[in-house]
């Protein structure tokens, strides 16, 4: 799971302060686990050093609820080709899946495109481990069989998670 | 060009409900393509349309660059009996034959001679391990023999298509799996075309590349590889 | 190709195999009466040919060369035991007579010729009975070529010219006729072979009718799975030609098998047939024979129509590969299909008082009335199962009732077919019983008097332009035969008034006539009452009073001196008595007609109706019994194609006493409503038939035909209802399960 990312992808939808993004990290991607502020200052820190996010001073005044980060170009390309770019097909992958497609709908990029690249990314991995169980011994086919599983299961929460798209897109972006 | 499949702007409506509007797909000879996608979105549909079953109402079906939309009921019949193969999910055998004849029956239909379509039949089913069985009615056969007996009959004309609409649905998956993992073998032996319709990624994963259809049209990827 | 069809015909286990059988069954039947209709045609055809001769008096029918020397001819018809018998009186005038077929030569005076059958008869019939009728000695046997039946009474009695000369009607004639007697418009020795043939074509027709319908209900057994199974074809590239003759092979096999057992039938059945006395006296076994065409037509015939209406069949459905193309829910009958059915009673109806003058004319309009009618019934049949199906669904509570409803409103005309065979069974059955029942009452022996039987007269009298009996030809032996009560005369009336209906030929003194027992009674204080000859009131006649009725006065005259015109005696009604007095009485006066008890005049009619009567149950039966087959094939049928549903409908908690429900319902109501209907139109049909050709009302039918008909319909609701055990095995929780 790609913090950076995906609260720079938080940041394109507007400017915020940081105890907004991590509420809202914890509302769309916390799932019991929530983000502490120490890791959401750190990582902010990290991003604008290498500016991909600036400060934005608005209101006179200091401590730290009083500066606003606002995504920058750099930033923002980083974000679009992220969330195109299917993941590497292995198991496991459920949280980061997810973010994406929630981000992507929040920011009204083709979710269902990235799912189609994303399947497609996932059968080509199939492909290649039914090539290897079909040629291979029987220990590597029976380790393909276990990878192969584990991403059908994926695939299968792709074709649900298409089905569901708009449902989705309506909740997050209320 | 060697596309052994080609339809191209097809569409098709059952009485108001249109089940195509618009599906191209290029498939090359000997290429194996899933074709996946939701529920009621047109697979069988396009497949029927491929195999010459059905006539779209517009758009075009070319094998090996001739159109056999335009062709009559007989010529497709034949074209069927002579260049394609059929495997569906169940009730496609003839229940009062026995297995030996159901895989003989495209020969028959051809005009070959009993004996030695029923030879020929024989054979077939050593291969796909179902000695013994040939004497057998298709009431009488497991979901999986029933399958492979299909897979034989598909293959016994030696057909340049091959067509299987959810092959594999009423099995498990182990026995799934075997007939997927014929099928393939035998059609990559064979260079057969496979048009292979399935929403199971597994199954998918047998084929060179997948093609989805959504709302009666298809997407494919990877368009540059196929035809490179 | 056709071994593959006979492969899959045969192989496709018990079911298919039953339905075979059941076809072929049908086929057989329906073939084996078509072949003993058709020869029972020719049979008809033959033996009136073998009449021919009998005609000869007309000559202008005669073919053939002439003979050198004329011989006399006289015929007439003479009785014996209820029996007719053809009685020719000849005389040859030179060596060189004409000669008969089945005879060398004429008999000269003082001999005889007699059919085998009479010469049977005289062998074992005391003297005085019989052979004393005929002068002299017998001769000869007619051969094969006289004669029409085994059974057939003929005598040919040799007499001298002079003889002859003074019978009645008597002729002089060179050669014989040698057409039947349906060329020749005055021949009246024969049998009414045009009506003969159209009642044939009837009863065929009334059994032909529910045979079809239960070919066509065998036929459509497991079409689902016949269908599915040539979209299996169809898929692996069966064109539809091919597909087309694998059907059509195997409609073949059952039409073929069948139409062979028919043969067999027809062959094994013939000498039963030939002793049916269908026109009243039986068949030689070689007139009932097929002839080649007709042979050749119904062995390739049959087997061709099965094979052309299985493509008929075939190209409705149009078999694709992907099943039956998907069917549209049938659209509702119309109200139309009433139409025929009006079409017909109103037919029927145009006739009542417009009777058709010629005997074919009639035929012709009656019988397409209610052939239409029946058609009627056929095509409207839908429609009143449709319109008592909604009448069901509207009123049910239950669910079964709102089911069975529901599906039979959805399909009317497969709700009508199980059921049309028993409907047409109902309606052929009501026609001819209304009209046998109603013909029965106004003619059969209802009115009987015991004279009609027991009195023995000759008559001859100037209205027939005949001279008076002599009064001294009576002969005395007779008051002394055993048996013999009564002879009385008959005198001329000789104020007989054409134009009174009330004014007879006869006169009686009341003397005689109370000695009569049955003959009636005099007006009160007449001393002589005017009768008929034969003291029987003619039908139609004014003279009422049943079997005791009351003749008018006569006029004064002085009765004894009035000619004779009439000799009855009467008999105590033994067959000894009678036929003794018959032959005292024509030896006696040799030149009138034979003498006759008005039974024997009436007993060529009455015995045909009570042919008729008989023939018309077996056909009530016979159609009774193949619409319950149908009935029961079809039920079992449907409920073998539909176990799916119903088993899901099981499982969705439909309870099973329900689902029983469900389908009594869908037969028995298209059952009773079609019945209700058939039923009405047979009846209306034999009123307007009775009223427009005999003048008579219909009478209400005897206790025997609501036996028949209840028995009709309660068999066929227990045979919906045996299949109820069927149905909990049917729809077994196993069912639901794909096969
Ligand atoms: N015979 C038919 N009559 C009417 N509509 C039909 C018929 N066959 C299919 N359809 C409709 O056409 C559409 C496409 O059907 P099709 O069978 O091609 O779907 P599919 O993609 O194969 O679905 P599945 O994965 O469930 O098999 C569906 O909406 C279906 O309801
Ligand atoms: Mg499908």
């Amino acid at each position: 799971m790609s913090v950076p990312l995906t609260l720079l992808g938080l940041l394109e939808r507007q400017p915020s302060h940081g105890y907004d993004l991590k509420r809202d990290y914890d509302t769309y991607f916390g799932r019991g686990k929530s983000l502490p502020f120490g890791q959401v200052y750190s990582t902010l820190a990290r991003l604008t050093r290498d500016g991909k996010v600036v400060m934005d001073e608005l209101a006179p005044g200091d401590g730290p609820d009083r500066k606003r980060y606002v995504i920058t170009e750099a930033g923002a390309t980083e974000v679009d080709a992220w969330l195109a770019e299917p993941v590497q097909a292995e198991p496991h992958l459920q949280t980061v899946l997810f973010a994406k497609v929630v981000l992507s709908l929040m920011l009204d990029r083709g979710a269902k495109s990235y799912l189609d690249a994303q399947r497609h990314a996932h059968l080509q991995r199939m492909r290649e481990l039914t090539e290897i169980k079909r040629s291979g011994e029987l220990v590597d086919g029976l380790l393909a069989d276990h990878g192969l599983f584990h991403l059908e299961a994926d695939l299968r929460w792709i074709d649900l998670t298409a089905a569901r798209l708009e449902q989705l897109r309506a909740q997050v972006r209320r | 060009m060697s596309a052994a499949l080609r339809a191209s702007g097809v569409e098709l409506s059952f009485g108001a409900t249109p089940a195509l509007r618009g599906a191209d797909l290029t498939i090359a000879t000997g290429e194996i393509v899933a074709v996946m996608g939701p529920s009621g979105s047109g697979k069988s549909t396009l497949l029927h349309c491929l195999a010459g079953i059905l006539v779209p109402d517009a758009g075009q079906i070319l094998v090996d660059g001739q159109r056999i939309d335009t062709l009559s009921e007989t010529r497709r019949s034949e074209l069927r009996r002579d260049r394609f193969g059929f495997v569906f999910q169940f009730g496609q055998l003839v229940p009062e034959l026995t297995a030996a004849e159901n895989v003989a029956l495209p020969l028959l239909l051809g005009g070959v001679r009993r004996k030695p379509a029923l030879q020929q039949a024989r054979e077939w089913f050593d291969r796909l391990g179902l000695e013994g069985l040939h004497g057998r009615r298709s009431g009488e056969l497991s979901g999986g023999q029933a399958q492979r007996v299909a897979l034989a009959r598909a293959l016994v004309g030696g057909p340049q298509v091959l067509f299987a609409d959810e092959p594999t649905g009423a099995l498990d998956s182990i026995t799934g799996e075997q007939v997927m993992e014929l099928l393939v073998s035998l059609a990559r032996d064979r260079g057969t075309t496979v048009v292979l319709v399935t929403h199971e990624a597994r199954v998918a994963a047998y084929a060179d590349r997948e093609v989805i259809v959504r709302d009666g049209r298809v997407t494919s990827f990877d368009t540059q590889e196929a035809a490179a | 190709m056709i071994r593959l069809g006979l492969r899959m015909a045969v192989a496709g286990g018990r079911a298919a195999v039953a339905r075979l059988a059941i076809i072929g069954a049908a086929v057989a039947i329906g073939v084996g009466l078509v072949l003993a209709a058709l020869a029972g045609t020719t049979a008809v055809q033959r033996q009136n040919a073998h009449y021919g001769w009998l005609n000869s008096a007309h000559a202008e029918a005669a073919t053939g060369p002439s003979a050198a020397d004329p011989a006399w001819w006289a015929f007439r018809e003479d009785y014996f035991r209820g029996r007719s018998i053809a009685r020719i009186d000849v005389a040859v005038t030179g060596p060189h007579a004409p000669v008969p077929p089945g005879l060398s030569a004429l008999p000269g005076p003082g001999e005889y010729a007699v059919s085998p059958a009479l010469a049977e008869l005289l062998r074992t019939t005391p003297p005085d009975q019989l052979s004393e009728r005929f002068p002299g000695r017998r001769t000869a046997v007619l051969g094969r070529d006289a004669l029409a039946s085994p059974d057939l009474l003929i005598a040919v009695v040799g007499r001298t010219p002079a003889d002859v000369a003074g019978l009645r009607d008597a002729t002089q004639l060179t050669r014989f006729v040698s057409v039947s007697p349906e060329h020749c418009l005055r021949c009246y020795v024969g049998t009414g072979i045009n009506g003969m043939a159209l009642i044939l074509a009837v009863v065929v027709a009334a059994l032909l009718f529910p045979l079809l319908i239960f070919i066509g209900v065998a036929t459509r057994l497991s079409a689902a799975r016949r269908e599915q199974r040539l979209a299996a074809m169809r898929l692996v590239g069966a064109t539809p030609r091919q597909v087309a003759t694998l059907a059509t092979i195997e409609s073949m096999i059952a039409a073929t098998a069948g139409t062979l057992l028919g043969f067999g039938l027809f062959l094994l059945l013939r000498p039963v047939l030939a002793h049916v006395p269908f026109t009243g006296l039986r068949f030689f076994l070689d007139d009932l024979e097929l002839t080649w065409p007709a042979a050749l037509l119904m062995l390739f015939g049959v087997p061709i129509g099965a094979a052309l209406s299985a493509r008929l069949a075939l190209r409705r459905v149009r078999m694709s590969p992907l099943g039956v193309m998907r069917r549209v829910t049938p659209k509702p009958p119309r109200a139309w299909r009433l139409l025929p059915l009006i079409a017909g009673l109103a037919e029927l109806t145009w006739f009542v008082g417009r009777k058709p003058y010629t005997t074919n004319g009639q035929t012709a309009a009656y019988l397409s009335g209610i052939l239409v009618v029946m058609i009627g019934v056929v095509v409207a049949g839908p429609w009143v199962t449709m319109t008592g199906s909604r009448l069901l669904a509207r009123l049910a509570r239950r669910p079964a009732g709102v089911i069975a409803g529901r599906r039979l409103a959805d399909d009317p005309r497969a709700g009508f077919r199980s059921i049309s065979g028993l409907a047409l069974a109902l309606f052929v059955g009501s026609v001819a019983t209304g009209v046998i029942t109603s013909y029965v009452a106004e003619r059969g022996d209802s009115a009987a008097t015991p004279i009609i039987h027991n009195l023995m007269t000759v008559t001859s009298w100037s209205g027939h332009g005949q001279q008076p009996l002599d009064q001294a030809s009576v002969p005395p032996s007779l008051t002394a035969v055993p048996g013999v009560r009564a002879v009385v005369l008959i005198r001329d009336n000789p104020q007989i008034d054409k134009n009174d209906p009330n004014s007879w030929p006869g006169l009686i003194s009341c003397a005689d006539l109370t000695r009569i027992p049955g003959s009636g009674h005099c007006s009160p204080g007449a001393a002589a009452a005017q009768v008929f000859p034969n003291l029987v009131p003619p039908y139609g006649g004014s003279v009422r009073g049943g079997s005791d009725p009351q003749w008018p006065p006569a006029p004064e005259v002085p009765l004894d001196r009035q000619a004779v015109i009439g000799v009855a005696v009467d008999t105590d009604g033994s067959p000894a008595a009678l036929e003794t007095s018959r032959t005292l009485l024509e030896n006696a006066f040799p030149q009138v007609d034979g003498a006759a008890s008005e039974g024997d005049i009436r007993d060529d009619s009455t015995r045909l109706l009570r042919q008729m009567q008989r023939l018309a149950d077996i056909v009530i039966i016979a159609s009774l019994v193949i619409a319950g087959c149908s009935l029961a094939v079809s039920i079992t049928g449907g409920l073998n194609e539909r176990k799916r549903p119903f088993a899901v409908l099981r499982l969705a908690g439909l309870r099973l006493s329900d689902l029983r429900g469900v389908v009594l319902l869908e037969s028995a109501v298209p059952l009773l409503a079609v019945s209700a209907v058939a039923v009405a139109a047979g009846f209306v049909s034999a009123a307007l038939f009775l009223k427009s050709q005999l003048g008579y009302e219909l009478r209400p039918p005897g206790a025997g035909y609501y036996a028949v008909t209840g028995t009709g319909l309660l068999v066929s609701l227990a045979l919906i209802a045996s299949t109820m055990p069927l149905l909990r095995r049917l729809t077994g929780p196993a069912s639901v399960r794909n096969d």
